[in-house]
């Protein structure tokens, strides 16, 4: 059986690369694929401590966590398409119509 | 080959948990879109392996119907949809990368110091442990999809509400906002 330690550690190590992945992307899909990482790494987080304390409380809520992702994802795809179809791009370093 | 097995379920966890990050790294490196979106599948069906082995049956099989069936399709059509062979000459990182992977390399040590003074610190805790004696109210391997649904529907039904009102808000937006629009 894993340690917590190991988990915790895992999930720590996918919650780095997600942010890395957001933060150095320029592609808006890779950007939605790592927050999508991100939302598992914390998913992995709550399964861990839901074994750990015997009540099922962290498993129904992840359970939550990833129907939120879904609805997360169906607007984001949306809002990439739409993008798409307006600025002929998805790269987000030319979607700067706010930018003074 | 039976101690074998025995010594390889025991480091099962890490094993998918490695083969995560592997993807993830995959997902965040490669230069193809369609490469990326195989190494976030490859993530989420090792992450859906931890799940099992964490003895959370019911979550590690929608983990596979909703990541693996759902949403990386999902992912897979719009990176068709949307041409990006325009942009291969372009580079595939932000300009402030240097800056950010920076940002990225000092949150990372300061959480890895909490990791090592959990672990070698002059006063390591003792770790939290996985014994499958407190997992009696998961009642592992006999009834986990009873546990779950018991907590969801008795104990948590106003927060699953709430999440089937906000799926119903995301179904009509994303009908809005990837619609034709009208001129």
């Amino acid at each position: 059986m894993a340690s917590m330690n190991s988990v915790l550690f895992i999930s720590f190590l996918l919650f780095s690369v997600g942010v890395a992945g957001v933060l150095i992307r320029r592609n808006v899909l890779i950007i939605l694929m790592c927050v999508e990482l991100m939302l598992n790494a914390a998913n992995l987080n709550l399964v861990a401590f839901a074994r750990h304390s015997g009540t099922v409380a962290g498993q129904a809520f992840a359970l939550l966590v990833m129907g939120l992702a879904a609805a997360e994802v169906a607007i984001g795809l949306a809002l990439v398409v739409a993008l798409y179809r307006k600025k002929d791009t998805i790269q987000v370093d030319q979607i700067n119509l706010l930018k003074g | 080959m039976d101690r074998l097995l025995a010594s390889t379920g025991q480091y099962l966890f890490h094993i998918f948990g490695l083969m995560a990050v592997g993807g993830a790294l995959a997902l965040v490196f490669s230069r193809n879109a369609i490469h990326s979106v195989v190494g976030f599948l490859l993530a989420m069906l090792a992450i859906a392996g931890c799940y099992l082995t964490l003895s959370a049956e019911f979550l590690a099989v929608a983990q596979l119907l909703i990541y693996a069936g759902g949403i990386v399709v999902l992912f897979l059509f719009v990176v068709m949809l949307v041409e990006m062979t325009k942009y291969k000459e372009k580079g595939l990182f932000q300009v402030q990368a240097p800056v950010a992977v920076a940002v990225v390399v000092a949150g990372a040590a300061a959480i890895l110091a909490v990791f090592w003074r959990t672990w070698f610190g002059p006063d390591a805790q003792q770790p939290l442990t996985l014994s499958p004696s407190l997992a009696q109210g998961l009642d592992v391997a006999h009834q986990n999809a009873q546990a779950v649904s018991r907590g969801l529907f008795a104990q948590y039904l106003l927060p699953f509400e709430i999440l089937s009102v906000i799926l119903l808000v995301a179904l009509v937006g994303a009908v809005v906002l990837a619609k034709k629009e009208r001129v």
